[in-house]
């Protein structure tokens, strides 16, 4: 967590979302959301579908406009008239789609530049320092429908960065990818905070939220928790948590009964993680035939948090 | 302000859908040729042949001269019967759509100088061919009165001649393949527009597009420019068909009639943009582009129908679609060869038409997600 502390070092706040509320008809998509990221950070942005993640995001990007509150974009706040500079300073890479398929590598770059007007010199200057930071090795006229996805995502990221924005908004940006390709993508996101990027990002795989600085928790549409990931243990989780294993399969009735007896009890695995309402031991379960102590993941703090009042 | 570098990374970026695309290809290129050649080969306003039943019960020289006057015609294909009651049932059965039936008495009023009357019966049922056959007996019917009075001295009191201006031969591919230029392009460009904003909006690049500083006015630019090229050599297609195929003569001013053949792309080319900004998705795009770009080329166009003759209402809602003005201006061109000047109206419709859509495309297209 070294970069906890470059990113608590550097105050200078990226994006500021101040009050944020956004309003379809009578649905409340976003309501009174209020965080911040600072400057050279993974900033990841978690919450169960429908919880008001990707709106958030657009509205961020310019793609929505908010009802109410403001959106601080590099000390750019959404103006009309003053969107465009904004949107220069974001990079932004949507979950749905990444590059079009029937163009090679080489006109979906080269279109991305010229869209944000980047001069022709700069774009190549730029695409050579993205290709060697991504380490891909590609011959550019490759169709992009003929590339692995892993590649694909890769080089969609070079799209959203050919214009060297402050600002990179990955919104899932891993989902349908191998987990090898997860995991070389996610030391890509690393390596752009080493340069200076700030990432936003949002996901729904737990294990790539501990790479973030920081993460936002959302829930119907509220902010329900910001932090790093230890922070968020910490305070999610005051008491141990167990790993209990049962010596058989659990009825419907001590399920009940377990449920009863703990503030926390969900299913991991063949494993269940608790925590027994004070007073109870694991002793007293007669049921169990291994406990071990646990440090609570971020899955345990999301199912806690996010899930926990469902 | 616009800026010319995103409307060219926009329009080239067309140009390598369209020529990836075997879909758009084939529309462009085959879809004008095939409906050229359908359209023009299954439209005959002329009757030829027409099935017609006749009843001589008179057996004279004067009927039997009639009869075979009809009958040299390219209009009638004569069939006898022997009696009326015959010649109904045939009618009823759809084997004639004519019955002729010449009276006993017929050579004797002629010769005594009388009137003598033939009996026509027409299928009603049909009123697209009926008028043209009545129209076709009346003209034979004056031959034969000449032939039949040869060296009389009866002199018709008035004779009506009529001749027939940029069209002598009244044909019906003349009349046609003009106005078919605007129902082609009417329906290729509002539909590969419709497609390729929805198709945009379906894969969600046109959320990655709109999260860039990219302006409406050169999203519609980038658009219009490669599918308006793509039109006109359509139009040249449809003209060398014309030409070639239906030996269609051009008299008017190819500038003239490439001037009117732009605006009108231009407007359905917006009309496409339009809808996609409401339909996101494909297949309800082709629906409505389908109905848009179709039922006024064909119906409101004068094309096949003519406006004069249509309600007063209808009358109005075809001035609002560009598609008559193209059929005015192509026809006029194809057959009369008018000048611009005399064609200010349809012009200056067609300008404003397009004026109207491409400003209500770049306002309804928003830079937001928000419909």
């Amino acid at each position: 967590m070294s970069n906890v502390n470059a990113a608590n070092a550097n105050s200078y706040h990226i994006v500021e979302v101040k009050n944020l509320n956004v309003v379809f008809g009578s649905f409340f998509a976003v309501k009174d959301v209020s965080f911040f990221v600072n400057k050279g950070e993974i900033f990841g942005f978690l919450g169960a579908n429908g919880a008001g993640k990707t709106t958030t995001i657009r509205v961020i990007c310019g793609l929505l406009c908010a009802t109410s509150g403001e959106v601080i974009v590099d000390n750019e706040h959404f103006i009309p008239g003053k969107e465009d500079i904004i949107k220069s300073k974001v990079g932004y890479m949507s979950q749905r789609f990444t590059l079009y398929n029937d163009l090679t590598i080489k006109e979906n770059l080269a279109f991305a530049a010229a869209i944000h007007k980047v001069p022709r010199k700069t774009m190549q200057k730029n695409k050579s320092e993205l290709f060697e930071l991504v380490k891909i090795d590609r011959d550019e006229s490759d169709l992009v429908a003929d590339l692995p996805s892993g590649i694909k995502q890769q080089i969609a990221l070079v799209a959203a960065l050919i214009h060297n924005p402050t600002l990179v908004v990955l919104d899932e940006p891993t989902a349908g990818v191998s987990p090898a390709s997860r995991a070389q993508f996610w030391a890509l996101i690393k390596r752009l905070t080493e340069i200076g990027k700030t990432v936003f990002v949002t996901t729904h795989y737990m294990d790539e939220a501990e790479n973030c600085n920081r993460i936002a928790l959302m829930r119907s549409g509220e902010l329900i928790a910001v932090g790093s990931g230890q922070e968020l243990k910490q305070n999610t989780f005051k008491q141990q948590i167990y790993s209990i294993t049962p010596k058989n399969e659990l009825t419907k009735e001590q399920i009940r009964d377990f449920s009863q007896k703990c503030d926390l009890f969900k299913p991991y695995g063949i494993h269940f993680h608790v925590i027994p309402k004070d007073g109870q031991s694991m002793g007293d379960f007669e049921t169990i035939a291994n406990v071990e102590n646990v440090t609570p993941s971020l899955e345990d703090v999301f199912v806690q948090l996010v899930e926990g009042d469902r | 302000m616009v800026s010319r570098r995103r409307v060219f990374s926009i329009l080239k970026k067309e140009v390598f859908h369209i020529l990836r695309d075997p879909f758009t290809i084939i529309m462009a290129l085959v879809m004008p040729v095939v409906m050229v050649l359908i359209f023009g080969n299954a439209i005959e306003f002329n009757v030829q042949k027409v099935p017609t039943a006749y009843v001589d019960q008179d057996h004279s020289q004067s009927s039997r001269m009639l009869l075979r006057m009809l009958g040299s015609s390219q209009y009638f294909k004569l069939e006898p019967v022997d009696s009326v009651l015959q010649g109904n049932q045939r009618m009823e059965r759809e084997r004639a759509s004519a019955l002729i039936v010449i009276p006993p008495t017929f050579e004797m009023n002629l010769s005594g100088r009388c009137p003598s009357h033939v009996q026509v019966l027409l299928d009603g049922t049909d009123n697209s061919s009926v008028g043209a056959i009545a129209g076709y007996i009346g003209l034979i019917q004056e031959k034969i009165i000449k032939e039949i009075y040869k060296g009389g001295s009866i002199k018709a009191p008035l004779k009506v001649e009529s001749r027939f201006l940029f069209n002598p031969e009244l044909s019906s591919q003349w009349f046609i393949v003009p106005g078919l230029t605007a129902v082609i392009m009417a329906i290729l460009s509002i539909l590969l527009t419709a497609l390729t904003i929805s198709r945009e909006w379906e894969s969600g690049s046109m959320e990655l597009l709109l999260s860039t500083p990219v302006r409406p006015i050169e999203i519609v630019c980038g658009k219009i420019i490669p599918y308006a090229f793509l039109g006109i050599f359509s139009v040249f297609v449809v003209y060398l068909i014309a030409r070639i195929v239906y030996s269609l003569p051009f008299v008017g001013s190819h500038w003239v009639f490439g001037l009117g053949a732009l605006l009108f792309l231009l407007s359905y080319l917006g009309l496409g943009l339009l809808v996609s900004t409401v339909v996101r998705n494909q297949q309800a795009a082709v629906q409505v582009a389908m109905v848009l770009g179709l039922m006024p080329s064909m119906l409101f166009s004068g094309f096949i129908f003519p406006l004069e003759q249509m309600h007063v209402v209808c009358r109005w809602i075809a001035t609002i679609f560009p598609a008559q003005w193209f059929v005015d201006i192509a026809r006029d061109q194809f057959l009369k060869g008018s000048s611009i000047a005399n064609l200010w109206l349809p012009f200056s419709a067609l300008l404003a038409n397009v004026c109207l859509i491409v400003s209500l495309c770049v306002q309804k297209f928003k830079r937001t997600l928000e419909k």
